[in-house]
């Protein structure tokens, strides 16, 4: 039964297609009519620049595919960078320093995730709430202003030694997004996840502790926000409050744009990743071109909004091709599973 | 909109002769699989008319045809002797198709009027205004609703408030509102108690006699007879046979359904007995001591025996599936302990469940035990992943070995150990769940409902497979809405009566045998109904 459709749909049926694709496409486009953009230099530059997103994109991706959300990452981040940084400037040594940046963001993973397992609260306002009150720490802890000046050198190697032509900063982003992939397809962790994702209910049917698999889900995404803010403060070598703020809100739209699926259950880190490269790509392409910032939001919002819009068509012509030939119940939301 | 535009036309030579319906030469072909083949319906005024088949035989697609929502490559549609195009559900609905779906498709927070109303506003003249007058609607849906049991009061009331009847009777109002000429009902009769089903058959009758042709989708065989006026039989796409049913058997339907060879596999008697005692030497397996919890469990307590199938027999809200949910550990009891073979267990997670030795089939496929986006290795693997991994991580060939002997195994029909299970039948999505639950080795399995949806093919061979089980001394927990069901295959059963255990009859096989199984029915639903004890 190997028709053109079938095959079709295996191909498109091909998990990250789209956003490669995209990904690709965009990229040539910018290395043909940008001469700029295909600048070694240039391009270390801002991938650099985008390492915090990407790090808490992989842990965003994760929650949302346990079926939660969390708003609280962008922040968090900051708060890390910031604990860390201070940390530093007091004379901690490197390696303290390190563990009270990850450790903040461990932290307020850990209370997101109690808080909304045990007192079975939503996602949603949860990771808002912890958003803000880590967000304001920010600021008691900046007191209103910009800290800046470690001594320690070892600590500002952290994210900026070159490593290979890349720096340290980007070759960690890079370790975080392939294991945490690794994780998610090769471990039983990763596939309590997935579960937890298609639904809690059927989930805790099969024996999974749900809820335990959610805990560690937010957790992993707050302690990447940790590694995440040390990384930004050790490049950066300063902190004032409010930064990092709404990289979430990036961090969620390069998921989804990479497919993972805001319902739960379906996505991978990688994909997400690959969003994550090709919003950077565009941002970059266009400053390179000279559009004016402020439009080149909007140029972005739009990609958003037809690169998810193409993956789901993409992937509901996948399903139905897949599997219109055994039920006509194809589009996943539509009475689905029903069969004569 | 590209239909008649010439009024119909009464010719009064044709109209005896010409059915209501006459679909022919209906192919649909989905990128390599032919789901329709040439398959053709012919339906009468005023007849009930059984539209039979396996899972997968077609008949969905040939009934979304007809309501509009699939669009045919070949084929005509006949209505009173004119062809007729079904382009689009709401040209199905103007021409008099509608349908009540197998899912309860009610909005609960809706007033039953409210939800009457939905999408019949212009044929209750209720258009015009942005304003509804709702009296004035309601007058005029009380009489037909009275009819089918609704009062007048009810019509004020949310949905909400009702049973699976009382909504099934709205659906049919709702759809009789719109004035149907055929009025397709899918599985109707799931989710109803027996004596609901009377009721509904009832109903049905009287639609027959307002001359309503009903096209009526059933995996319930037996239901049939003394009901349906014709059968019509589809397999693979194509229709098999058109039968008057009173001139049929059971068992000429099923060969038709699914060829001779199946037809033997069902006629098969049921399976041995075992005497009963031989597991009980050794002592209970499970022993439930004064289990509550507020509201729905009072005071239960019973043993399960290694070996032995232990029946919960019990109408809607008498506490069944409560019950098991408190065992797996998915709901806490108030009081009471739960001890497997003489220790005291503290089941408060399913995983701990599992743990000990429990796994269970869930009632309602869709909500509690399929995982979206889960292949059928998956699925299979899910309850216990250990036995997959490899120094610790999973292992994608060992996974598909592992499913692959289940899919044999169980007879699991699936392209591979890779498809996603929702693409399954219901059927097969139900052997994936069981081979998720073999694949623990449990000593204990719960079944709640485990037939549920699934074609008589499917059905014959969970029945099968839970004899086996049995056979191999697993202990087996059973909850069938069916009596007959509960009957044949439990060994003894306990009842349920609001939350309360009110009674056990033991020892069915020597009952049936001695008795009869009408007997021990009578004997069974008289103690799960007694309004009190």
């Amino acid at each position: 039964m190997s028709t053109a459709g079938a095959r079709l749909s295996r191909v498109l049926g091909i998990e990250g297609l789209p956003i490669v694709t995209a990904l690709v496409a965009v990229s040539a486009y910018f290395a043909l009519t940008v001469p700029a953009f295909v600048d070694g230099e240039a391009m270390r530059y801002y991938l650099n620049e985008e390492v915090p997103v990407f790090i808490i994109t992989a842990g965003m991706a994760l929650v949302i595919i346990a079926g939660g959300i969390d708003l609280s990452v962008g922040a968090v981040l900051g708060l890390s960078a910031g604990t860390s940084l201070l940390a530093s400037m007091h004379g901690a040594d490197t390696v303290v320093a390190v563990l009270v940046g990850v450790g903040t963001g461990a932290a307020f993973g850990l209370l997101n995730g109690l808080v909304i397992v045990k007192l079975k609260l939503n996602d949603f306002i949860v990771t808002l709430g912890t958003l803000n009150v880590a967000a304001g720490l920010l600021v008691v802890l900046t007191d209103h202003v910009q800290i800046t000046g470690t001594q320690d050198a070892g600590y500002l190697a952290i994210a900026n030694t070159s490593v290979l032509t890349v720096t340290s900063a980007l070759l960690v982003a890079g370790i975080i997004v392939a294991g945490l992939q690794f994780v998610l397809v090769k471990s039983a962790f990763g596939r309590m996840v997935r579960a937890v994702g298609g639904g809690t209910a059927p989930a805790l049917v099969a024996g999974i502790d749900a809820g335990r698999v959610k805990v560690w889900a937010y957790v992993i995404s707050g302690t990447l926000a940790g590694v995440g803010g040390v990384l930004l403060a050790s490049r950066l070598n300063s902190v004032q409050p409010g930064m990092a703020g709404g990289y979430e809100l990036s961090a969620i739209a390069a998921a989804v744009l990479g497919g993972v699926s805001l319902a739960g259950g379906r996505g991978a880190i990688w994909q997400a990743a690959a969003g994550c490269l090709l919003l950077a790509t565009l941002k970059q392409g266009f400053r390179l071109m000279g559009v004016d910032p402020l439009v080149f939001s909007i140029i972005i919002g739009v990609c958003i909004l037809v690169g998810v819009i193409v993956d789901r068509s993409v992937f509901r012509l996948a399903v139905s091709l897949g599997s219109s030939a055994r039920s006509q119940a194809a589009l996943p939301p539509v009475q689905e599973g029903r069969i004569s | 909109m590209g239909t008649t535009t010439t009024p119909l036309e009464h010719d009064p030579a044709l109209a005896p002769a010409a059915p209501l319906l006459e679909m022919s030469g209906i192919s649909k072909r989905y990128l390599g699989v032919q789901a329709l083949d040439r398959a053709s319906l012919r339906v009468n005024r005023g007849e009930i008319h059984a539209l039979l088949g396996g899972n997968g035989a077609g008949k969905s697609t040939l009934l979304n045809v007809l309501s509009g929502t699939v669009k045919p490559d070949e084929g005509t549609i006949e209505l009173d002797g004119e062809p007729v195009s079904v382009e689009h559900p709401r040209e199905a609905h103007r021409l008099g198709i509608v349908t009540i779906h197998q899912e309860l498709s009610t909005l609960p927070d809706l007033t039953v009027l409210e939800n009457i109303l939905l999408g019949n506003e212009s044929a209750l003249g209720a258009r015009g205004g942005v304003l509804v007058n709702r009296r004035q609607v309601a007058a005029r849906v009380a009489p037909l609703a009275a009819e089918f049991g609704i009062t007048r009061a009810e019509l004020w009331r949310p949905v909400a408030e009702f049973g699976a009847l009382k909504k099934r009777a709205i659906e049919i109002v709702k759809a009789l509102a719109a004035g149907p000429k055929i009025l397709i009902l899918d599985e109707p009769t799931s989710g109803l108690e027996e004596h609901e089903k009377t009721l509904l058959f009832d109903h049905m009758r009287g639609l027959q006699h307002r001359g309503v042709a009903l096209i009526w989708v059933t995996h319930h065989l037996d239901e049939l007879f003394g009901l349906a006026d014709v059968a019509t039989v589809m397999r693979d796409g194509r229709t098999m046979a058109t039968v008057r049913v009173e001139s049929v058997s059971q068992r000429e339907l099923v060969s038709h359904m699914f060829g001779g060879e199946a037809a033997e596999l069902l006629a098969a008697p049921a399976a041995h007995r075992r005497s009963g005692d031989d597991g009980r030497q050794a002592g209970p397996r499970l022993r439930v001591t004064n289990v509550s919890r507020p509201g729905v469990l009072r005071d239960v307590s019973f043993d399960l025996y290694p070996g032995e199938v232990l029946g919960i027999a019990g109408l809607a809200g008498a506490g069944r599936t409560e019950l098991v949910r408190v065992l797996m550990g998915l709901d806490k009891a108030s009081s009471g302990h739960i001890a497997i073979d003489g220790k005291v267990r503290k089941l408060n997670h399913p995983r701990k469940a599992y743990r000990a030795g429990l796994a269970m089939v869930p009632e309602d496929r869709k909500q509690m035990a399929v995982l979206t986006d889960f292949s059928v290795a998956e699925t299979i693997s899910i309850s216990r992943l250990r036995a997959v991994c490899v120094a610790g991580l999973l292992s994608g060939r060992r996974e598909r070995t592992m499913a692959r002997s289940f899919v044999q195994q169980l007879g699991i029909k699936t392209p591979s150990s890779r498809e996603k299970v929702r693409n399954l039948s219901g059927g097969n999505q139900q052997k994936a769940i069981i081979a998720r639950c073999l694949n623990t080795k449990p000593s204990i399995l719960i079944f709640d409902e485990p037939t549920q949806g699934i074609d008589v093919h499917a059905k014959a061979e969970v029945h099968r497979l839970v004899r086996e089980l049995v056979d191999g001394g697993t202990s087996v927990i059973l909850i069938a809405s069916e009596f007959s069901e509960l009957i044949s295959l439990s060994d003894r059963v306990i009842i349920l009566n609001r939350g309360s255990l009110v009674g056990e009859v033991d020892d069915i096989g020597r009952r049936v045998t001695e008795d009869g199984i009408e007997a021990v029915k009578d004997r069974i639903i008289d103690r799960a109904s007694r309004a009190s004890k």
